[in-house]
This record gives C-alpha cells, sequence and structure tokens, in this order.
C-alpha cells in the first residue's frame, strides 16, 4: 500500500541544516497496524507528516497504491488526504469555533463528488466512538478522552484507507488511552491500515508491528504477535 | 461551502463578541461615512436630472478679460444674444429664461413671488413635466401663466388649477392671468426655478434699454444640440461672431478678446465653479478616506488574529482543503461580514440624515424604489474594495503550512512582515487622522477670522429693506416710507443705495480712464459702481481715508443733474482699491484728479475704505460712487433701503419697519432682512461643508481608534506572558503600562510626520480660495498632533494599564 523509497528530509532556516530523516525506506501493507517509536526529535512526525502529505521529501520518493505522491501538486495531495487519509492528532486540533458534529463533518467537506446524506455519516462515525449525545457540544465543554474519541470520529468518518496517529494517546489519562488503543484495534480489526507515533511502549506492543527511529535513520521493524 | 462560511462567521461572534464587534463597528462607521458622502456627492453632481434632455442642453456662459474683473466663465447672457444669434446661424435651437421679482395678490395678500419669462417652446425644450395642461399651447398666450403643483397648494390648496386664475403685480403693471399648465415640483438638485412661467414677449423686450447691451446679463440663455461635436463647432465660431456683432462698442479693442461666449453644459452649471467642484470633490475623498481607514482596520484586525485561526487552518488543510477552498472560505466571511456591515451602516446612515442634514444645510434622502439601482451600486463598490482588502489576510491565512503550526506551540502571526505591516497601516490611519485634525482646526480658524475681520462698515445694527425696490412701489411710497423709519425709536441713520451686502441683483461695471495722464494701450480697468443716497456711509459705519463724503450741500456731487452736459463733471468717492488699480501712488494723490467714468467726466472728491458686501472667495471690486439726493427717483429695481439702528433687538425692529411699510405700501409685501443674515449667504456655505468635514474627520478619528483599540487588545494579550516574565525580573507596573502603551503611541508620533506636511499643503491649497486667508502658524500643527495622541492615549492608555497591574503568576499561566 505504502512504499517509501531512500526517503530523506532536510530543513534549513538561516545558517543551519538539519536532517530529520535520512534514507528512509519504508513498506507498509494494507490492513497493517504500525506503530512508530523514538526518543524527541527523533524524525517520528516528520515521517508521519510525510505519509500525511502534508510535507514532502527533500528527496527519495513516496509511493502510494503504486501511485508516486512525491510531485504531485498541493491541489492533488489536498483531494488525496480527502478522500484516502484520515489524521488524529495528540492536541486532538479540534476547531474551537465549530460544534463536535461539525467538527466531525469537516472530514468530509472537502471531498470531491457526491457523498450522500453527511449527516448520517457523521452520526455514525459518533455513535461508533460513542460521542453522539455531544453532537451539539463545543470542544472545551468536553473532556480530553471525549475530544480525543470525536477526533477519530472524524478520522474514520469518511472509511479512508489510511488512519495517521500522532501520539494519540500523549495528552490522555490511562484510562481514556486505553480507550482510544481499544478503538484503533476495532478499527484495525475492522480492515483500516493505521500508522500510529507513540512513546508508550505498551501502546506499541498494541500494533502489528513496531518501527524504531533513531537520529533520522530506520533502525528495527520488528512484526509483533497481537 | 455558503454553510460553513455563515457558520464561522456566526461562531466568530458568538465567541468573541468584543473582537467582532469591534471589526463591524469600524466597518460600519466606515460604510456609514462613505454612503454620506456619497450621498452628497451624487446630489451635487446629477443636477438637472429630471429633465430627459440633460445631455443635449448647454447654459449659456460668457467669460469677461478685463483688468479689475473676475476673469471665469458665468452662466448667463445678455437679453438679445439669442435674436443675434438665429440671425446669424438660423439652425440654433434656445430658449431664454428670465426671471423677474412679481407680487402675487389673494384678496388682501400680498406675497413675493419670482416669475420666469421664457420662450413659448420652453417647456418643449426641457421636457417639463407636466401635472396638467398642454407643453405646446400653455405658453402660447402671454395671458396664461404655467405654475408649479408646489405654488399651486400654496395658493389654491390643490394641483387640480388649470382654467383658475392669480392675480400679479409685475413691472408692466397689476394683471390677472388664467392657469395654463401644472408642473411637478423640480427635485431640489436642481438650478431652475420654474414656480410661474409666462410668455416672453416682443413687447416686453423692446422696452428693456439694455437688451442688446453687450457686456450686460440679463438672463438665462439654454441652447440644444444633438450632439457634443456640434456645440464645439458653433463655440469655435463664437469669437468671429462676437468680433461682427459687438464691433466698436468696446472702443479700440478687438473684442472676442475682451468678451468670449461659452456653450456650458447643462450637468456642469451647478458645479461651474472651481472652488465649488473643489469643495464637493473633497468632500468625496473624505468619505473615501473614511471607508479605506475601516478597511485598513480590517485587514489590522484580520492579520493580527489570523494567528488564532492558524490552527483550524492546518486541520482543514490536513483533511483535505486545498489554499482555493481555504481563500474562498475567508474571502466568503469577509464578503458576509461586509454585507453585515453596509446594511448597520445603511442604517445609520437613515438614522443620522436628520443630524447630517442639519449640521450641513442639506436635504439629502433615500428612496429606495427610485436609489435601488444606486444603493445596490454602492455596495458593489463596498464589497469590492472590502474583498480587496481581504485578499492578503485570506492569501497569508491559507498559505500557512500545517506541518509546521502542528507542530508549534505558538500560533503564528504573519511573522514580521505581517507585524510591520499591521504598524504601517497604523500609521496611515492616524496620519489620516492627525491630518483631518489639523484641517479642521484650519477650517475653524479661517470660519473665525472671516466671522471677526474688519469688512470696512459694521454688520451689526443694520436693517436691509429690499422691498423700496419691489414691483409697482412709487417714489411717494418709498419717500413716506424713509420717513416713518426715521421716526422710530432706536433708528440713527436712514439710506438708500443700489447695493447692499449680501445683495447683487445690481451689479454695474464700466471702464476708467485716468485723465490726468496720457491714455495707456490696452483695456481700461473696470470699476464698479454704486448709486448712493444721502448719509449711505455715515448709515453703513464705512470710514473716510481722505477727501470729503458726498452730499446734498455740494451741487457737483448730484449724478442726476438736469442742465449736465458733456463737459460737466460729477463728484464720486472711489474706494482704496480704486486707488490700487487705478495707480494712483497714494489716495491723497488721487484726490481731485479727474476720470473718464464710462464716457462721463468725474472728480474724485474722497477716498473709503474698501468695504466686503460679497463672497469671502471674491476680492473687493474696485468700487465708485455716485451720489444723488433723491434716490425714490431712481430705477424701479434699484433703491434698497439700509437703517442703521441701535438699542433695538432685530425682531423688533423688523416688526416695526414692517408696520411702517405696510401703512407706506400696502399692496406691496415686505421684504428684508439684517445684514448679518443677508452676508451669511456665503458663510453658511463655508460653515456647512465644515461641518461635514468635521463629522467625517470625528467618524475617520473614531474608526482609528477603534482599530488602534483592537490591536492594541491583541497585541496585549499576546505579550501577556513577557508582561509576567518582566514583572518576575522586577519591573513595576507603571515601567510595564509605559512600554505597552509607548508601543502604540510611537506609530501616531510617526503619522505626525507624514500628516503635518501633507495637511500643510493641503490648508494652504484649500486657503488660496479666500481674499482673506488667515495665517497658518504651528499651533494647529501641534494642536492637531496633541488632540490624536490624546485620543490615542485615552484608547490603549486602560489596557496598557491593566495589563501592566496583571499578576505575575497568572500573566505566566497565560500561555
Amino acid at each position: 500500500m505504502i512504499e517509501l523509497k531512500s526517503l530523506s528530509r532536510r530543513y534549513r532556516s538561516d545558517e543551519i541544516e538539519t536532517t530529520a530523516l535520512h534514507d528512509v525506506s519504508l513498506t507498509i501493507r494494507q490492513g497493517e497496524f504500525v506503530a512508530i517509536m523514538g526518543p524527541s526529535g527523533c524524525g517520528k512526525s516528520t515521517l508521519l507528516n510525510i505519509l500525511g502529505t502534508i510535507d514532502r521529501p527533500t528527496e527519495g520518493r513516496y509511493l502510494f497504491d503504486g501511485e508516486d505522491l512525491t510531485a504531485s501538486s498541493e491541489a492533488a495531495l489536498a483531494q488525496h488526504r480527502a478522500q484516502r487519509l484520515g489524521f488524529i492528532f495528540q492536541s486532538f486540533n479540534l476547531v474551537d469555533d465549530l460544534t463536535i458534529a461539525e467538527n466531525i463533518e469537516l472530514g468530509l467537506l472537502y471531498r470531491k463528488g457526491r457523498q450522500g446524506s453527511r449527516r448520517a455519516l457523521v452520526e455514525a462515525a459518533m455513535d461508533r466512538v460513542g460521542v453522539g449525545h455531544r453532537a451539539r457540544h463545543f470542544p472545551h465543554q468536553l473532556s480530553g478522552g471525549q475530544q480525543q474519541r470525536a477526533a477519530i470520529a472524524r478520522a474514520i468518518v469518511g472509511e479512508p484507507s489510511l488512519i495517521l496517529a500522532d501520539e494519540p494517546t500523549g495528552n490522555l489519562d490511562t484510562e481514556n488511552g486505553a480507550q482510544v488503543m481499544e478503538i484503533l484495534k476495532g478499527l484495525n480489526a475492522a480492515g483500516a491500515t493505521i500508522v500510529m507515533v507513540t512513546h508508550s511502549p505498551s501502546h506499541a506492543d498494541q500494533a502489528g508491528r513496531r518501527i524504531d527511529i533513531l537520529d533520522g535513520r530506520l533502525v528495527a521493524s520488528v512484526a509483533q504477535a497481537i | 461551502m455558503l454553510r460553513s462560511i455563515l457558520v464561522a462567521f456566526w461562531r466568530s461572534f458568538t465567541r468573541r463578541p468584543l473582537d467582532a464587534a469591534l471589526n463591524l463597528l469600524g466597518l460600519s462607521l466606515g460604510v456609514a461615512t462613505f454612503l454620506t458622502l456619497s450621498l452628497l456627492y451624487r446630489f451635487e453632481t446629477s443636477y438637472e436630472r429630471w429633465t430627459p434632455e440633460r445631455g443635449k442642453i448647454y447654459a449659456g456662459g460668457v467669460a469677461y478679460n478685463i483688468p479689475g474683473f473676475t476673469h471665469a466663465t458665468r452662466v448667463g447672457a445678455m437679453g438679445g444674444l439669442l435674436e443675434e444669434m438665429k440671425a446669424d446661424y438660423p439652425d440654433v435651437r434656445g430658449v431664454r429664461d428670465w426671471p423677474q421679482l412679481v407680487t402675487v395678490h389673494r384678496g388682501a395678500a400680498a406675497t413675493a413671488e419670482q416669475m420666469e419669462l421664457v420662450d413659448p417652446e420652453f417647456l418643449d425644450f426641457f421636457q417639463v413635466p407636466l401635472l396638467a395642461g398642454d407643453a405646446r399651447t400653455a405658453l402660447a398666450d402671454p395671458g396664461k401663466v404655467v405654475i408649479s403643483e408646489d405654488l399651486a397648494r400654496k395658493y389654491f390648496g390643490t394641483s387640480d388649477v388649470v382654467g383658475r386664475t392669480l392675480e400679479v403685480t409685475e413691472t408692466e403693471g397689476r394683471a390677472t392671468y388664467a392657469i395654463s399648465a401644472v408642473s411637478k415640483a423640480l427635485p431640489k438638485n436642481s438650478e431652475l426655478k420654474l414656480d410661474m412661467l409666462r410668455l416672453l414677449t416682443p413687447t416686453r423686450t423692446a422696452k428693456e434699454e439694455s437688451w442688446h447691451h453687450w457686456g450686460s446679463i440679463q438672463l438665462q440663455t439654454y441652447y440644444k444640440f444633438d450632439r457634443p461635436e456640434q456645440a464645439r463647432a458653433l463655440e469655435a465660431q463664437l469669437p468671429a461672431f462676437v468680433d461682427r456683432r459687438v464691433g466698436k462698442t468696446f472702443g479700440d479693442v478687438v473684442p472676442h478678446e475682451m468678451l468670449s461666449l461659452k456653450f456650458v453644459p447643462l450637468r456642469d452649471v451647478h458645479l461651474l465653479d472651481a472652488k465649488q467642484r473643489a469643495a464637493v470633490d473633497t468632500l468625496g475623498v473624505v468619505g473615501i478616506v473614511a471607508l479605506a481607514l475601516a478597511l485598513i482596520n480590517y485587514v489590522n484586525l484580520a492579520t493580527a488574529r489570523a494567528g488564532l485561526r492558524a490552527r483550524e487552518v492546518a486541520v482543514r488543510k490536513t483533511l483535505g482543503a486545498g489554499p482555493g477552498t481555504l481563500r474562498t472560505q475567508f474571502l466568503g466571511e469577509a464578503a458576509v461580514t461586509i454585507a453585515l456591515a453596509f446594511l448597520i451602516g445603511l442604517a445609520v446612515v437613515e438614522l443620522a440624515l436628520p443630524l447630517i442634514n442639519a449640521a450641513g444645510g442639506l436635504s439629502l434622502g433615500l428612496d429606495y424604489r427610485r436609489d435601488g439601482a444606486w444603493v445596490a451600486g454602492v455596495f458593489g463598490v463596498v464589497l469590492a474594495a472590502g474583498l480587496l482588502a481581504a485578499v492578503y489576510p485570506a492569501f497569508m491565512l491559507a498559505a500557512f503550512k500545517p506541518a509546521q503550526v502542528l507542530a508549534s506551540s505558538r500560533a503564528p502571526s504573519g511573522g514580521r512582515f505581517g507585524a510591520r505591516l499591521r504598524e504601517a497601516l497604523v500609521v496611515c490611519q492616524f496620519a489620516a487622522v492627525v491630518a483631518a485634525f489639523v484641517l479642521m482646526l484650519g477650517f475653524l480658524g479661517q470660519i473665525r477670522h472671516m466671522q471677526d475681520a474688519d469688512f470696512g462698515y459694521r454688520r451689526d445694527g443694520l436693517f436691509l429693506v429690499t422691498a423700496t425696490r419691489g414691483v409697482g412701489v412709487t417714489p411717494e411710497q418709498r419717500n413716506a416710507y424713509w420717513e416713518a423709519v426715521r421716526r422710530i425709536p432706536g433708528v440713527i441713520a436712514v439710506t438708500a443705495s443700489s447695493n447692499a451686502p449680501a445683495d447683487d441683483s445690481f451689479n454695474s461695471n464700466s471702464t476708467a480712464t485716468r485723465l490726468d495722464r496720457a491714455a495707456r494701450p490696452g483695456l481700461s480697468p473696470t470699476l464698479n459702481v454704486s448709486s448712493i443716497g444721502p448719509d449711505y456711509f455715515q448709515a453703513l459705519g464705512g470710514r473716510l481715508i481722505v477727501g470729503r463724503l458726498l452730499d446734498q450741500q455740494h451741487g457737483g456731487d448730484e449724478q442726476y443733474d438736469p442742465k449736465a452736459t458733456p463737459d460737466t463733471v460729477t463728484n464720486v468717492v472711489i474706494s482704496r482699491a480704486t486707488v490700487k488699480l487705478m495707480e494712483y501712488a497714494s489716495p491723497e494723490e488721487a484726490l481731485d484728479k479727474l476720470m473718464d467714468f464710462s464716457g462721463r467726466k468725474v472728480r474724485i472728491v474722497g477716498v473709503v475704505e474698501d468695504m466686503r458686501f460679497y463672497s469671502p472667495m471674491e476680492k473687493v471690486p474696485a468700487k465708485i460712487y455716485f451720489f444723488s439726493g433723491l434716490p425714490a427717483w431712481w430705477p424701479a429695481d434699484w433703491p434698497i433701503t439700509m437703517v442703521r439702528y441701535s438699542g433695538m433687538d432685530d425682531a423688533a425692529m423688523r416688526t416695526r419697519l414692517e408696520t411702517a411699510w405696510r401703512q407706506a405700501a400696502p399692496s406691496t409685501p415686505f421684504e428684508g432682512k439684517t445684514a448679518l443674515a443677508n452676508l451669511d449667504r456665503y458663510y453658511k456655505p463655508q460653515r456647512d461643508r465644515s461641518n461635514l468635514f468635521s463629522l467625517g474627520a470625528a467618524a475617520g478619528a473614531g474608526i482609528g481608534c477603534i482599530g488602534l483599540y483592537g490591536l492594541a487588545a491583541f497585541n496585549t494579550s499576546r505579550r501577556a506572558r513577557e508582561v509576567g516574565l518582566r514583572k518576575v525580573l522586577g519591573a513595576s507596573s507603571p515601567q510595564v503600562a509605559r512600554l505597552l502603551i509607548g508601543q502604540f503611541l510611537r506609530p501616531i508620533l510617526i503619522a505626525c510626520l507624514i500628516a503635518w506636511p501633507l495637511a500643510f499643503w493641503a490648508l494652504r491649497r484649500w486657503l488660496s480660495q479666500f481674499d482673506d486667508p488667515v495665517g497658518i502658524g504651528p499651533g494647529i500643527f501641534l494642536a492637531g498632533a496633541a488632540a490624536a495622541l490624546a485620543v490615542g492615549l485615552a484608547t490603549v492608555g486602560g489596557l496598557g494599564w491593566a495589563a501592566a497591574a496583571t499578576s505575575p503568576g497568572k500573566a505566566l499561566r497565560s500561555e
């Protein structure tokens, strides 16, 4: 499904050049649940951003279902994200001015073509993560766990082929973190491909494969029994 | 998309009401000012729109090139000009409008009105809208009159008056006229006064001595050309026409070098005076500046708060929104904000129009059935300007990179460029505010200067009675009246003259030549002549510089001497301006000198100070005064009565003068007002425009303050953590307050440096239109800056102090 070939990402600011990713090659198959681990600043989020097409590699190629996305236009990448990807963030990133239902609807808003009843899809997604009763509330009126579940609903409402989760439990307590992991595992069991960045070894252990990154290099890729 | 735009717009109001209110208030104020001044501009520039022939009609104009005479085109013509034009150019189509003061009698009541003597095809020429009657025949008979629906209602209580009669006294006597048609009321923005029209007959014109006197102006002549090129082509032939027709009337000069005839497009007549045009244009510019200031606010607040939406933009982009979609979203939100601001601005205009009309001496109004297209057009302009202003914030927001925004804990704010842009825009705003304050002070200074200036005579305690030149008034009635007025307690002096302060109905100019030196080549200077009765200078309070005043005791002073021969010398008094124009070294040198004035020998026996009777924008004309001891027998339309009084208020004096008039001339209405009230016609427009400018400037200052407050509130909240840190490190509250307030006062100080030279240039240009401008000192510039600084301090001072007083612990937790 995903193939990264000799991917590098360097940042340049004034006189300093920083290499965030160095010659990373990686393949992720349809239906996998991959956890990415590593210390802070090792390049985990950069890798996730490139997988999510909100950042571009400096070198190398990125193939998604055989399609080379490396040189795609901004508009094409935007549609790619709208049609195929779902994002979950550590700090939820719900839009403060929109209700929970409206936030979840954002996951469908930028898709081209007829989508049938958005309301029905939004309601189904909210029910799936258990925030249906909070549809008309604003994010600040919800607990952290509820906000993250709403963010997951936004990520899955369009039934994307790939879900990218950047430390989805990082801002949650143990109980809420466990609930989020259960949801992610359920989604993976239902066929979704998930790539998750995490600091938590116990959460990483629940993924089907674990990838370790250090100083921008991929140092290990280990299949795990779930 | 539309739903998304409306939701975002609505949430911005419900969740950040202060921000939204400041944004909307500033925009609405700008829109309201722009709308009001657009209304005024439209009113002033759309005169005579009532006639469908507006584009084809031209008013006859004339310009004189004579020393001592203003060289500007004025609308008006010699009475017989159209006949002479038709004789040389048979295809010329034209009509004349000769206004006459008349008295309308209804029972015992007599009312002064204006009647227009017009050519028979006048109604058809202008396509005057009629309520009743036939335009082709209504003016066919001199026994008929066409009146306006306003006049019909005034005298009959209804507009259904065709066939009824009106009894009128005019120069030809008292007669009864049948009403043949009723015209619809013309809009207020019309120079034509068509209350009462009657046929101009050859019999009537034959009685007018100066009908074919080149150089005279009696009436308005209008021409019609199907295409502008036709007007221009005929105008090009007019110098030759003038030379042919004038011949040697002006002596040896080439006539067309002294007098040129013009065709002035009807739409340009109202603002023919370049100074008036400039005043209207200036107010239009003030409207545009007010809108620009409001849009600057919008850009400032939108870009400053862009950081607050950065995370939203990043999320939307991550979820698949392209930059184009986001730009559409933000421009859509701007369009909704501008549309709402327009509606609020429109409501403000509706509520404020009575106040603005009173302050500006206007009669502006909005009729949505008639003005719908105009309102839509102005909305289009405001929306287009608003969207143009919103482009930068929209593009700035849409350009945020999601990966960077989501990785950062601080919200971006447009970077160094954004901060500099906002500061530059605040500087622009306050430069406009400072300039407006300086100009406002300059205008007020000039108005006060004009009111306090020495006019060369005393303006208070002086009453002008124009009824003595009313139609049908006999010499005996005038004499009886003057006798009665002299007996009124408090009356100090009574006189009669052909001219009075702010009365220009009789304006005669002729050339003068010095006889004490050899004739000079070229055109002789022109002097403005006044005929004066006994006690003229005493009644006015005029000041004699040298020599003596004219009176009945000196035989040679009387201008109407039945035994006069071509060699008879008449004594005259001249003004200081005449001394200069005639090139006498001093008033003393002018004494006893002989001049030829319009073919008559005159001797200068006195020189008086200049007396300003007319507009403060015009030079005081060089005057020559002729005396007559028997003003009651002057031509009927000359003698205006001037009464000097003291110890009685104006209203009581008016009552006494009116009572005396009713006894002396019961069938002629009393007409008169104080000199101050009469002169106000020149000063009121200046005051009105100054008031309008002040309102516009106040709105601009308000908009600037709203913008400054919004920006200060935003920046202060962004710097809350810095405030906490500074206080932890030992800074006191006043030190922190000075830091925060100083940050916002710095742009105001820079704005002063930009505004001062601009304001100086604009003020000097504006003052150049006055004959006696007030001096421009540094005081008004400093005062303007101080006012802007005070306004700025009042705006941001509270915010800065409140932020500085916050406890460091709370401030450090803010992020």
